[in-house]
């Protein structure tokens, strides 16, 4: 570990700090419906779509119709993609390489993926989707999952923010304005400032180029038997990166224009760039927790969210940076530490550099696999397959934690806010009195929605690991033995129920089984925990709300973020440590041992 | 075929998703609980 490797750290955090506020200010003035600044510009085109659409803005739903009008909305974004995908070849437009039709299975799965802001990505992009199915299926789709999860994290706001209410306001125009109004602007600007830095934005056909030093590769051939090819050029694909970078990010969809993703130098040119795309993770959940403060009544509430939220995210770090800033233990006999050779120049990374981008190094490597985790981004500047066992434990436990480390857009929130019920019933319990969350009591029928959502998660992920690890099937996809074969597994259906998409690149999922059945991991991992949560709010939103007394639990204390951060630890523990266990805490004694596995 | 089967597995899976959503609306039953 470095100083220079805790100074980014430290100026992620304080950028990201800094810009919570008026971010979330700003999105909260969006949803109310009051006047900003982009108004003159977006409030006709605004209005347009609604004259077009015929929806009425003023409509308010209850969260019955809300949450039915997100799964219609979802359902037919989900199918188109899924023509587009299976048509592109026959579509005379934007696809120079005359890409073919995407295999049904694999389609599915991309459709499922990206309709539930997964963007697992089980193909190589640059050789499976022509560009107009990148943009206008999946580009497209980063923003309408992104402007979705947002609106239901409003609307869950909504629900604790109102009285004696029956309704969480308008699906479609807190899907539109948050589109217009969040999602479109910063993206704009971010495009740019990517394109600045070196990302690509064209439509042309892709390069071929000699290569300097040719090479000379063997591969096995359809006989089994070796096959020597001497390779002379390179073909260096091209497409509208900048563009689909920028929402990838922001609204922490991370499915990459290229394979390497946010490895590739295309996507991720420059340091600059790498901590632009960290903060824009962070960027959008770190405001919904001033714009929560702001709704709800309650500024330091949203501070004590964020507190929270910002304590678990600093362990992560640490431990991942700490994990692969060590020697690996295999590797007797080569000095691993830190070379100096002068004054601010290494030698020498001093700890894991497999499967790391060297642009990066291991600090920001370590600081982007935690972010990317504990939202629900699932983009990847590093190989995470390739991190110490404690190194990727990190990610796979945030994705586990339910993804509420500032989390994925509106859905770290929303997920939170499930967590702050469960805190705040725990310490009713404890002191004996009914609990209060915000002045609404929480009541038998909000714990056991709560419990619903937090227990479809780990049903998901165990029971489709379960079954992977037993079947032919499921282990065919698997390229080590041992307990990292069962973390690829693991993190595979981990990544696609908490709807992440980063992978621990080692396991082969484009399979008929993985494609299907992490399909439904997504879709279920999505859909099955939004709509109690939605219920959850509907209820709340019907209640009177008690002025606090002296038994009133305070949620704005550093108490209560003592309180929450435990129950998540504990919650996030207990379901999984075992599985864990097995994997990726046995693969760290074993490789102290002298044992890795092939 | 494929196609059929998928597009069916989605309708499906919607369906499903729907019918939960009046799952968890009975699950209050005709608690009064504000």
């Amino acid at each position: 570990m470095t100083p220079n490797g805790w100074l980014q750290i430290a100026v992620f955090f304080a950028v990201l700090l800094l810009a919570a506020k008026p971010m979330g200010l700003y999105m909260a003035r969006v949803y109310e419906r009051k006047k900003t600044w982009l108004d003159p510009v977006l409030g006709p085109v605004e209005r347009l779509l609604y004259r077009l659409t015929g929806v009425d803005p003023n409509a308010e739903m209850r969260w019955t119709e809300y949450g039915a009008a997100m799964l219609i909305f979802s359902l037919a974004s989900l199918l188109l993609t899924y023509a587009l995908e299976r048509l592109q070849h026959a579509i005379p437009l934007w696809n120079p390489q005359h890409l073919a039709a995407v295999e049904p299975y694999l389609a599915w799965n991309t459709a499922a993926s990206f309709t539930t802001n997964t963007n697992w990505q089980a193909y190589v992009p640059e050789q499976t989707m022509s560009y107009l199915t990148q943009m206008a299926g999946l580009a497209t789709h980063n923003f309408w999952s992104a402007a979705t999860g947002m609106a239901l994290a409003i609307a869950f706001i909504r629900g604790i923010a109102r009285r004696e209410s029956k309704t969480l306001g308008n699906f479609w125009v807190d899907l539109t304005r948050g589109t217009l109004w969040v999602l479109l602007p910063i993206c704009l600007v971010y495009a740019l400032a990517l394109v600045s830095q070196g990302a690509i934005q064209n439509l042309k056909p892709y390069d071929t180029v000699t290569l300097v030093e040719p090479q000379t590769v063997t591969t096995t051939g359809a006989d089994g038997k070796p096959v020597t090819t001497r390779v002379t050029t390179q073909t260096i694909a091209q497409g509208p990166t900048a563009s689909q970078e920028a929402i990838k990010m922001l609204g922490t969809n991370g499915g990459g224009f290229f394979n390497a993703n946010s490895a590739h130098p295309f996507e991720n040119p420059t340091p600059f760039s790498n901590m632009l795309q960290m903060l824009s993770i962070f960027l959008i959940p770190a405001g919904l927790c001033i714009t929560l403060g702001k709704m709800a009544g309650s500024p330091k509430h949203g501070w004590a969210v964020f507190a929270a939220m910002a304590v678990l995210w600093l362990a992560g770090v640490v431990t991942c940076y700490w994990a692969e800033a060590q020697p690996n233990p295999l590797l007797h006999g080569v000095d691993q530490r830190v070379l100096s050779a002068g004054p601010g120049q290494s030698l020498s990374s001093g700890g894991n550099m497999e499967g790391k981008e060297v642009r990066f190094g291991i600090a920001d490597s370590a600081l982007f696999a935690t972010i990317t985790t504990d939202a629900s981004c699932g983009a990847v500047n590093g190989m995470h397959d390739s991190f110490m066992p404690l190194g990727g434990m990190v990610p796979l436990a945030n994705i586990m934690m339910g993804e509420i480390i500032f989390g994925g857009v509106g859905a770290g929130m929303y997920g939170m806010l499930i967590f702050v019920i469960l805190s705040v019933f725990i310490a009713g319990l404890m002191v004996g009195r009914t609990p209060e969350y915000l002045g609404k009591k929480v009541q038998a029928y909000e714990v056991q929605l709560s419990m619903l959502y937090v227990l479809i998660f780990p049903l998901i992920i165990l029971g489709f690991a379960a079954v992977s690890v037993l079947i032919p099937a499921g282990l065919a996809g698997i390229s080590n033995h041992g307990p990292h074969g069962l973390s690829q597994v693991l993190y595979a259906y981990t990544s696609a129920a908490g709807n992440n998409g980063s992978a621990f690149a080692g396991i082969n999922a484009n399979t008929h089984w993985y494609n299907s059945t992490m399909g439904i991991a997504m879709l279920s991992g999505r859909f099955l925990m939004m709509v109690p949560m939605l219920a959850v709010a509907g209820n709340l939103a019907t209640k009177k709300i008690a002025p606090p007394s002296l038994g009133t639990f305070p949620v704005d204390s550093t108490l209560f973020t003592v309180l929450l951060v435990s129950v998540i630890l504990i919650v996030g523990a207990l379901t999984f440590f075992p599985a864990l266990s097995l994997g990726p805490i046995l693969e760290h004694l074993l490789l102290r041992a002298g044992t890795s596995f092939s | 075929m494929s196609d059929l089967v998928f597009l069916a597995a989605s309708f499906a899976f919607f369906c499903v998703a729907v019918l939960y959503v009046y799952g968890c609306q009975s699950l209050k039953g005709g608690r009064d609980d504000a």
